[in-house]
């Protein structure tokens, strides 16, 4: 079992809808992302493209992160996901700076969304999930999956366009994908194999 | 025992009124995410509905109700807010109220969001028909698609129109973002049109900036705005006169096309049943069009009848489409010749004319292309012929209310198959043209039942009976001996909305709102840039914290598959004295002795069926209101009970109700000859009462590109068209203070920003991130904002986001520096800026562009 997921870059609108889901799953502080969207132009008008690339934690099968830690925080568990466990993590960044996906983030003071006027209610427990000064990331939602549902994103796309499942199955769903729509992964010359593939726009 | 539940209930965040569930862990709301057991959204939610635990938790909220110190009242002017209790505040309104009833009904104006359709909207269009007064629809929806709403209810028999997602192939889009974040049924056409761009589906998108419909297509094809007709004309005139692609039996059968006219513009008529006649062709002579004994009718030639020449209107068509060459529209559009030329020919073709397909075992026509459009086209002076050109392309070939072509938007339904409720059939109405089933806003366009007046109403829209709403109250309301007013305004409900940022010019209001004098009302959630002008603020609930009707509104239907019915239920009690806008409209109503006029307005605007129908005498709770509905829709067994416990209700949708052209008689207009006389009505009323403005040379029955003000606008230093366009994280101004979407938009490059073609701004000395200064050629004001440089923009374009700019400094996110502009500063409100027609406003305006120093 290695658990990945297909993002299909022809299906993505660029609505952000992945991006507010993950924080609303995951109550991420301002300015964390554990899902986000690249945006990018290209060419010389008329002949113009733009793209969205949602981006989040590659759960690499050959992880820097997990080389670079020196205690051990970061673990890729047998199910292919890279975890970090915050009792113990100690704050050095030496994975922040070694992912190459910018995918891990770290705060050292939490932060209200409304500025000098209190936490919310639904601050008030979601960063009760949360712990300054370690590292956090993406975990493709591990208490769902638990649950038997698929991560947040992947449930909220709009169009559709991430699908949630068993790359060591030939006969998933993320696997014929990946064959029949040439799947790739980003920056595959670095030697991290990914678990998050896409499919041309 | 932790209490750990999930509540079903429905989005409004934006109008489309998605089927969400929202998880709810003691007492506090932690996830809102879509409804998996809704077929169309398949559990799918956008960033605007995952972020709505923000609006419900914001600290900005209004949360007791507010009385003005300050008699002073203009942009920027502390209110002087103190806390009052709701008793108080009710009393002081019901006084007034009951002074104003017993002296004049029309003094009390009332105005709504758009984004409260269908069921707080509809509620307070009750109020104010119980009430007795026609202006209860004023300051707001003034950018809506006034002009569509009028072209696609005499063509489709629907409010609005949307692509048949399934079977399209070839989508011919002027910027519509229907299944692209934003538009009519925002998740499950999102869902089914990525479905068809991975089957294959054509993607062509018209537009002067690439935004989200251009980012998400084959090809862009940049478009100097406002120019849009004319190269839709250019393409009709190459289809019918070049490449002789069009459906000629559709034409003959399902249009107005061989209706004969005569020289005069009008239907030569049978003289005895004043019926529209045609030429049958076999019997060589005219016939009524609905005599049985045609055998063949006539779509082109001349002919005589009773000495009268006679001409079929599809001939006219034909003929008045000529000078719109290639050349022509390249030279208005800056679109190349070629590329028109091209686009026509790749139309007409995708369109498979004759071509048919089996669905549910019934043999259809088949016509996969679609032209899509929404605001963008018609934000413009000609608003309505433009439209009607959008329309007739798609008529042409055939490609309407068919298999893979535009949809009306829930034309025809057979209800729910154990109730047959709501069921409704657009069908043959006068001169056997297509009459709605169903209308949003009766009445409906066609049989037009309303004769040009003199102005009644605050907004004089009684002067232009093709127009329901209007920009013009402002206006009436200063000049009101120019409009013959008869009466001046003395109090005005607001029910959300903030029409201060989405109208005009805020400096009209603003002066209107000083003159008038009226005592304002507002229902609030925030105190916005409109609410600081109010006199009596109460703090509305959000749409988490209250139960609604969820009526018949088809905007968050998907087109096709299946119908879905949702409940609207609270997922927390209001939190501090909040309290829903029903409940105040209603208690409102029975201190005034009205709550059964009430109940009888609300019978009609959300279709209360018999046995369920509210009786007037008797007195409901709310929650008794919501269950009638409910029942009569869909029986006693599914109630608000029902409903409370499974979320929603869904059935397939039959063939005959999605592609119902083949199964409906009525046809549909492609020559308006009833614009004729609604143009003459005007015109003789205005002479009789020296009424200025309302220009009439719009009413015509076939459509031409005409330039609006900007166009025409030559003073070099205005040299740019600025206009405005919307983003699928942001709910026009509404949702500015969500500091989740903030995050979102403070990550686009340009959704704060103001974009500029790279060329353009090199030439004006501008860089990538300088501040820069927008000036209006219309009005003078200045917006600034910074400049995101971008080759996806026409070099002759300005472009921002339509919702920023907020100046109440007690939105705390929204007000901060830099968060957009408030484009509704540089338009002005006036003759040159509205179409004649729809009354709809023209947003383009020639502007300066500067860097700030």
């Amino acid at each position: 079992m290695r658990y990945g997921m297909v993002i299909d870059l022809k299906k993505c609108i660029g609505c952000y809808g992945c991006h507010i889901a993950c924080k609303a799953e995951n109550c991420t502080p301002p300015g964390i992302l554990w899902s986000r969207v690249l945006f990018y132009e290209s060419g010389h008008y008329p002949n113009v493209k733009k793209m969205h690339i949602p981006l989040l934690c590659m759960h690499c099968a050959e992880p820097p992160c997990e080389k670079v830690c020196p205690t051990g925080a970061t673990v890729k568990r047998s199910d292919g996901i890279v975890t970090v466990d915050s009792t113990k993590c100690m704050g050095c960044m030496s994975c922040v700076v070694a992912c190459p996906y910018r995918a891990r983030s770290s705060y050292s003071k939490e932060k209200e969304y409304f500025l000098g006027q209190g936490l919310t209610p639904y601050e008030e427990v979601g960063y009760q999930l949360h712990h300054t000064g370690v590292v956090e990331k993406c975990d493709f939602c591990l208490s769902r999956i638990e649950k038997g549902l698929e991560p947040a994103c992947v449930t909220a796309c709009l169009a559709k366009a991430r699908y949630f499942g068993d790359l060591d199955d030939p006969s998933s769903e993320v696997s014929q994908l990946i064959r029949n729509w040439g799947g790739f992964q980003m920056y595959p010359e670095l030697g991290t194999d990914p678990s998050v593939y896409y499919l041309p726009p | 025992m932790q209490e750990d539940v999930w509540i079903e209930t429905t989005c409004s965040v934006c109008f489309n009124d998605c089927a969400i569930r929202v998880h709810r862990v003691d007492g506090r709301v932690v996830k809102i995410e879509g409804n998996p057991d809704c077929p169309n959204s398949r559990g799918g939610i956008c960033a605007k509905g995952a972020s709505g635990i923000m609006l419900l938790y914001d600290p900005d909220r209004v949360n007791v109700p507010l009385k003005r110190t300050n008699p002073e009242k203009g942009i920027g002017v502390d209110p002087k807010w103190v806390e009052i209790s709701w008793d108080e505040a009710l009393d002081i309104i019901t006084e007034k109220l009951k002074k104003i009833r017993a002296d004049d009904p029309r003094k009390l104006l009332g105005g709504t969001t758009v984004i409260l359709i269908p069921g707080p909207y509809g509620v307070h269009s009750s109020f104010g028909e119980a009430f007795g007064t026609p202006n209860f629809q004023v300051g707001g929806i003034s950018h809506c698609g006034g002009a569509l709403h009028i072209i696609t209810g005499l063509m489709y028999g629907a409010w609005a129109l949307m692509v048949d997602p399934n079977y399209v192939n070839y989508y011919l889009n002027f910027g519509c973002p229907t299944g692209f974040g934003a538009g009519y049924g925002v998740v499950s056409m999102a869902t089914k049109m990525a479905d068809a761009r991975r089957r294959g589906m054509k993607h062509v998108v018209i537009e002067p900036w690439m935004g989200m419909p251009g980012i998400n297509s084959d090809e862009w094809i940049p478009i100097r705005p406002g120019t849009d007709a004319a190269l839709v004309l250019a393409m009709v005139n190459l289809l019918l006169n070049e490449y002789g692609i069009y459906d000629v039996e559709r034409i003959k059968h399902y249009t107005n096309g061989p209706y004969l006219v005569g020289v005069d513009g009008h239907y030569v008529r049978d003289k005895e049943t004043q019926k529209p006649l045609m030429w049958d062709v076999v019997d060589s002579k005219a016939k009524t069009y609905d005599d049985p004994t045609i055998q063949d009718v006539a779509i082109e030639g001349s002919y005589s009848v009773d000495d009268v020449k006679a001409t079929p209107a599809f001939s006219l068509l034909k003929e008045h489409v000529k000078k719109y060459t290639p050349e022509m529209a390249s030279q208005i559009t800056t679109v190349p010749a070629e590329t028109i030329r091209r686009l026509a020919k790749e139309f007409g073709e995708a369109a498979r004319i004759g071509s048919t397909i089996v669905l549910e075992g019934k043999e259809l026509p088949y016509r996969p292309v679609a032209v899509g459009y929404f605001k963008g086209p018609l934000a413009h002076k000609h608003a309505t012929l433009i439209v009607m050109s959008l329309n007739i392309l798609q008529e042409i070939v055939g490609a309407t209310n068919t298999p893979g072509g535009s949809l009306g938007m829930s034309s025809r339904s057979f209800g729910y198959p154990e109730t047959g409720q709501p069921s409704y059939s657009p069908s043959a109405g006068a001169d056997g043209l297509l009459q709605a089933g169903y209308w949003f806003n009766p009445p409906g366009p066609w049989p037009l039942k309303r004769e040009a007046k003199k102005p009644e109403r605050i907004g004089a829209q009684d002067i232009i009976p093709t127009a329901h709403g209007t920009s013009l109250a402002a206006r009436v309301i200063l000049e009101p001996e120019k409009y013959k007013l008869a009466y001046k305004p003395e109090m005005w409900i607001r029910m959300g909305g903030n029409f201060m940022m989405s109208s005009f010019d805020p400096t009209i209001w603003e002066k209107a709102i000083k003159e008038m004098g009226a005592f304002i009302v507002s229902l609030s959630l925030f105190l916005d840039e409109s609410t600081e002008l109010a006199d009596i603020v109460l703090p509305d609930a959000c749409y988490l914290e209250r139960l609604d009707i969820q009526a018949d509104w088809q905007s968050s239907f998907s087109p096709v598959d299946e119908w879905t019915y949702h409940i609207h239920q609270p997922v927390v009690e209001p939190m501090f004295q909040r309290r829903p806008a029903h409940e105040v409209y209603l208690e409102l109503a029975e201190r005034l002795g009205i709550l059964g006029d009430m109940y009888r307005a609300m019978n009609k605007r959300f279709n209360f069926k018999e046995p369920y129908t509210l009786d007037p005498a008797k007195k409901y709770t709310w929650e008794e209101i919501v269950d009638c509905w409910t029942k009569g829709y869909f029986g006693p067994e599914h109630g608000l009970e029902w409903f409370r416990e499974h979320g929603l209700i869904h059935w397939p949708k039959k063939v005959e109700e999605v592609y119902w052209r083949p199964f409906v008689n009525g046809r549909t207009p492609i020559y308006f000859e009833h614009f004729l006389a609604v143009g003459e009505q005007i015109e003789k009323l205005k002479k009789e009462h020296g009424i200025p403005g309302f220009e009439t040379a719009d009413f015509q029955p076939l459509p031409d590109w005409k330039p609006c003000p900007s166009y025409e606008e030559k003073h070099p230093e205005y040299d740019l068209y600025g206009i405005y366009y919307r983003m699928p994280f942001q709910t026009f101004t509404s949702t500015y203070n969500n500091p989740w979407l903030d995050e979102v938009s403070r990550m686009d490059p340009y959704i704060y920003n103001i974009a500029i073609n790279t060329g353009t701004a090199k030439k004006k000395g501008i860089n990538n991130g300088d501040w820069v200064i927008i000036e209006s050629s219309g009005t003078g004001h200045k917006v600034e904002g910074r400049a995101t440089l971008s080759e996806a923009i026409h070099p002759e374009v300005v472009a921002y986001c339509s919702g920023g700019g907020h100046w109440s400094k007690n939105l705390s996110i929204a007000s901060q520096r830099g968060k957009g502009v408030n484009p509704e500063w540089l338009m002005p409100l006036g003759w040159d800026y509205l179409d004649g027609v729809s009354l709809n406003l023209d947003t383009c305006i020639k502007v300066k562009l500067t860097r700030k120093v």
